[in-house]
């Protein structure tokens, strides 16, 4: 291997790295049992953390992208982890984009029932009122 | 004779919005008023209850002038109105030109008519930095479309029935008025404008401060460029 020692796939490494990937798995699990996450952006995370186990359990994945891409295997992880993020941040802000527009639907046709209500409490029918 | 409706949004006006709703009962007495509370922490909605003169629709929440515009062009498309017209709640809009403005909308001169502060000798004179910015947007707004709207951000407006129903299904959410005119020109409808003396701030003061105009500039014209680069209408 034409790595230097210093940027070796160490055992410790792999240990950590074990640790965490389980750790990150048992959390998700418990916050989908407990209905915080959603399972669909959960399955975002238990994606992340299979992908740390299975480098974790095959090490020679991570030896071998940083071979065939000439950089150490630790920058191979913080940009695999970049990318994840970044693509989750982007996908996050779709979503509260989404929200956002379904919230503005909802307080307006609110106010607009609430004052049509209101009208027909006052006996104000309206004929013209309908949709 | 049209059904006309004025929509006022409003967002902590309590100052002026009994005034306003007075004015335009006296100066455009044809016209059904609309007052769209913008989730107001002060006693806004209070003041036009007291009124009679008005209708008032209340968001629970602050959307921004965009979401709260919308409800009212909800309001006059479920409701039936022919003509809708925007008008500040702020009292620097002059009442007394609404009928114009909706005359000339009733004639089909244009589906949206802009009561603008530039054309001919109105005495109008904003402050420097935001003469240069309204004037960048007008000139790339006009670039675009063309037609020569020289007051894209005027928010005095008056619009026929195709204009509400475009809007009530699709508006900008913040600084709204020059991104409209493109979803106008998109669907084919058309824009013009008439000189109108804006009056001074009667109270309150100035949702645009100066930090929100660089933002505005970048929004705006984001959106603009967005607006452009989708294929087909709106």
């Amino acid at each position: 291997m034409d790595l230097t020692p210093r940027a070796a796939f160490t055992e410790p490494h792999r240990i950590g790295l074990l640790i965490l990937s389980l750790a990150l798995f048992l959390l998700v699990i418990e916050l989908v049992r407990r209905r915080r996450f959603k399972e669909r952006y959960a399955l975002l995370w238990i994606g992340a953390s299979a992908g740390g186990l299975a480098v974790g359990v095959f090490p020679g994945i991570i030896v071998w992208i940083a071979r065939v891409t000439h950089v150490q295997f630790l920058t191979v992880f913080f940009a695999t982890a970049f990318l994840f993020l970044l693509g989750l941040v982007l996908s996050f802000s779709m979503v509260i984009s989404r929200l956002a527009d379904e919230n503005r639907v909802l307080a307006q046709d609110l106010a607009l029932l609430e004052h049509r209500v209101k009208r027909l409490e006052d006996g104000h029918d309206q004929p013209s009122g309908g949709e | 004779m049209a059904r006309m409706l004025v929509i006022i949004p409003a967002y902590n006006e309590e100052e002026t919005i009994a005034q306003v709703i007075e004015t335009i009962r006296c100066d455009a007495p044809g016209c059904d008023v609309l007052v769209v509370d913008d989730g107001s922490s002060d006693g806004t909605p209070d003041v036009v209850m007291k009124t009679g003169g008005a209708d008032l629709v209340r968001l629970p929440f602050n959307l921004g002038i965009g979401g709260a515009m919308q409800t009212g062009y909800k309001y006059a498309l479920r409701h039936g109105y022919d003509i809708a017209v925007q008008c500040d709640a702020d009292g620097q809009h002059p009442p007394a030109r609404i009928p114009d403005l909706a005359r000339y909308v009733e004639e089909g001169v244009a589906d949206l008519l802009i009561g603008s502060r530039y054309v001919a000798d109105t005495a109008y004179a904003p402050s420097l930095t935001r003469r240069i910015g309204k004037s960048l947007m007008s000139r790339l707004v006009d670039a675009l479309i063309g037609g020569g709207i020289t007051d894209t951000t005027s928010g005095f407006r008056a619009a026929n029935r195709k204009v509400v129903a475009l809007f009530a299904r699709d508006y900008p959410d913040d600084y709204p008025e020059a991104e409209a005119l493109i979803m106008l020109h998109k669907n084919g409808l058309k824009a013009a404008e008439m000189p109108v003396d804006m009056l001074p701030r009667q109270g309150g003061h100035t949702s645009i401060r100066p930090i929100h105009a660089a933002y505005y500039m970048v929004k705006v014209g984001l959106a603009i460029l967005v607006h452009m680069l989708r294929k087909g209408a709106a």
